[in-house]
């Protein structure tokens, strides 16, 4: 009987956790189809799109959610054409304090984050007269993305066997082309990975576009949704739903098409 | 078909190593040449100098009539198989053996009937469209053998290809590829640390230590006779008996009594190393003038090797599989003067 009673008392203690976390989960499904959602998640009685039809008759809602894919975009695609080759130099050259460099690199970027890199940032940005522009906002986010991008992806490259662009180069192939017909296939799954990660990244950033951008009509989504206040300065919880469920809509489709086209697998070396 | 040449080639890493020291050789045209020698001695920087993956510090290299000294590994035309095969995970096996002409810029048909071509000669029809992921060790170093053979080079060069192999495998694998360049007639220059891959393979072979080539010869000519104690004791898959001693009157003087020698200009006196390998030692009755008693017999299948305590030193026999003795036996011991060889002492060479 004992391991009967131990199964029942792990399920129950499992099912609590797993309540826990599902709750949440279970509000953003259920609010956002609610006539007047409360703080609790209750099935909504009738559900309605009334929330949906309210928020899209916000014209920022939609230029929001384009300001973001473009910071994205131009987040993603800065950390990937400065971070790939970066790492692949680290990966193949040897030069004195290599390791000490990347180390170094890894630990300031990961101590000095948010609130305590924000001031100097914003002087930064201030000092470049990038105040209140996506280029400002971009430069910030990928040179916070950066390091551990280029830690990552040095992983990555260090685990293809060198002879692999040895044997390209034997057969005449430039360096170019090596690295094009070899190395990037094969490290193309660590670029997706890095791809995804960023962009959830800056797809979920509020500190830094909230303090660099002024102007509303530049706001990306997780700015905007800070701004959704009933007429008596209560969150407006109808609208905030709505607009929750729909800020998660483009990461899980991005999680899917990634995994679908690239799959997060890696061939690295073969096995033998 | 070209041979290489080699004038003078150093290899200086950074940091002061170096590699290869003024090193010559000659390579003939479509030979079957083994680079033999223990881990850092060289021979590796040796074959990769050839390729052209690392640049010579100083001397000069040909293949055939052309100074390729200065030229890129692609513009060598030569083909190199990596230890690890180097296939490339994401191509097939028929665009992992078209590569190198995709390189040449040879049309998509030909270089896809090419690609066939070497892979049918290897048995590799069947796997044409699978990856390297899902081909077996073996099957893996067929598939870089016929991209070595897809891209006809001049030389091919191969960085201890057999040793990721199991060892039935390695045989097998052995034969084959001596077979395979016998065909194709190709110079190949084949590194190793195996002796008995070098032995069974090459035409000719080179023993290096310490980025330098310490004798070149066939491997019969190495076998017979190494040209010092270092390749002595590294060729012959039982180590050759190495034994100090004196000349005298009538053999080489030693702690445990007197060996054999058949003839020698070496003088009387002189500090000599005596080398004899194994197979050349019989063992007799205990009545010989040189008699121990057995240490050790170990089984090599057919044969035992059998270690004889004379005196301090040991000496080892082979003997055909039933007539090994006992240990704790007293045996005489009949080294074959006519093999022995003697080295000086101080230098290691050998006497004639």
């Amino acid at each position: 009987m004992k391991p009967f009673v131990h199964r029942v008392l792990f399920a129950a203690f499992a099912s609590l956790i797993g309540a826990f976390f599902a709750l949440p989960m279970l509000w953003l499904v259920f609010a956002p189809f609610d006539e007047s959602p409360s703080l609790s998640a209750a099935v909504p009685r009738p559900p309605t799109l009334s929330n949906f039809g309210d928020l899209f008759d916000n014209p920022q809602v939609l230029r929001s959610l384009g300001n973001s894919l473009l910071l994205v975009g131009g987040v993603v695609g800065l950390v990937l054409i400065v971070g790939a080759p970066a790492a692949y130099v680290l990966s193949r050259i040897r030069f004195p304090g290599r390791n000490l460099f990347l180390y170094m690199l890894l630990l300031l970027s990961s101590v000095i984050t948010g609130a305590a890199a924000i001031v100097p940032l914003y002087l930064l940005i201030f000092g470049l007269n990038l105040i209140d522009s996506f280029s400002g906002v971009t430069l910030a986010l990928a040179g916070g993305m950066l390091p551990a991008s280029i830690f990552i992806l040095k992983d990555f490259t260090d685990s293809i066997p060198r002879s692999y662009e040895e044997s390209a180069r034997v057969f005449g192939a430039s360096t170019f082309q090596a690295l094009r017909d070899v190395v990037f296939p094969v490290v193309r799954p660590g670029l997706a990975v890095i791809a995804v990660w960023t962009a959830v990244q800056v797809w979920g950033n509020f500190l830094v576009p909230f303090i660099l951008l002024r102007t509303p009509d530049k706001s990306p989504a997780a700015v905007l949704m800070y701004s959704f206040y009933t007429e008596g300065g209560q969150p407006n919880l109808r609208l905030i739903s709505a607009f929750s469920l729909l800020y998660t809509v483009p990461i899980l489709v991005l999680y899917i098409f990634v995994n679908r086209r690239y799959g997060f697998r890696f061939h690295g070396g073969i096995k033998r | 078909m070209p041979g290489v040449e080699i004038a003078s080639i150093t290899k200086e890493f950074a940091g002061g190593v170096t590699a290869l020291d003024a090193l010559d050789l000659s390579i003939e045209d479509g030979e079957f040449f083994a680079l033999l020698g223990p881990s850092g001695c060289g021979k590796t920087t040796l074959l990769r100098t050839i390729a052209g993956l690392e640049p010579a510090t100083s001397g000069s290299l040909h293949i055939g009539e052309r100074d390729v000294t200065g030229l890129p590994p692609g513009e060598r035309n030569v083909a190199m198989v990596f230890q690890d095969y180097a296939l490339y995970p994401h191509m097939t096996v028929r665009e992992n053996i078209a590569y190198p002409l995709k390189i040449k810029k040879v049309a998509r048909q030909q270089r896809n009937e090419e690609a066939e071509g070497a892979g049918g000669s290897l048995s590799l029809d069947a796997l044409m469209d699978r990856r390297p992921g899902q081909l077996s060790g073996g099957q893996q170093q067929r598939v870089a053998l016929a991209r070595a053979i897809a891209c006809r080079p001049d030389v091919f060069l191969f960085d201890e290809p057999l040793s990721n192999l199991d060892a039935r495998l390695r045989l097998e694998a052995r034969g084959f590829l001596k077979q395979l360049q016998h065909d194709l007639a190709t110079t190949a220059v084949y590194v190793t640390h195996d002796q008995s891959e070098a032995l069974a393979l090459a035409d000719r072979m080179a023993v290096m230590e310490l980025g330098e080539i310490r004798q070149v010869g066939t491997p019969a000519a190495l076998f017979h006779r190494p040209a010092n104690l270092f390749v002595a004791g590294f060729i012959g898959s039982t180590p050759m008996n190495l034994i100090t001693g004196v000349v005298g009157a009538s053999g080489v003087a030693f702690a445990g009594g007197v060996l054999p020698v058949a003839e020698t200009s070496a003088p009387h006196g002189a500090d000599v190393v005596y080398g004899i390998r194994p197979e050349y030692v019989g063992l007799a009755g205990p009545g010989e003038t040189l008699a121990g008693s057995v240490k050790v017999t170990e089984n090599l299948g057919a044969q035992f090797l059998v270690t004889v305590e004379l005196g301090e030193a040991q000496i080892r026999a082979t003997v055909p599989e039933g007539e090994e003795p006992q240990i704790g036996d007293r045996v005489g011991v009949t080294p074959d003067a006519r093999r022995a060889l003697l080295y000086d002492a101080a230098e290691g060479t050998l006497l004639a």
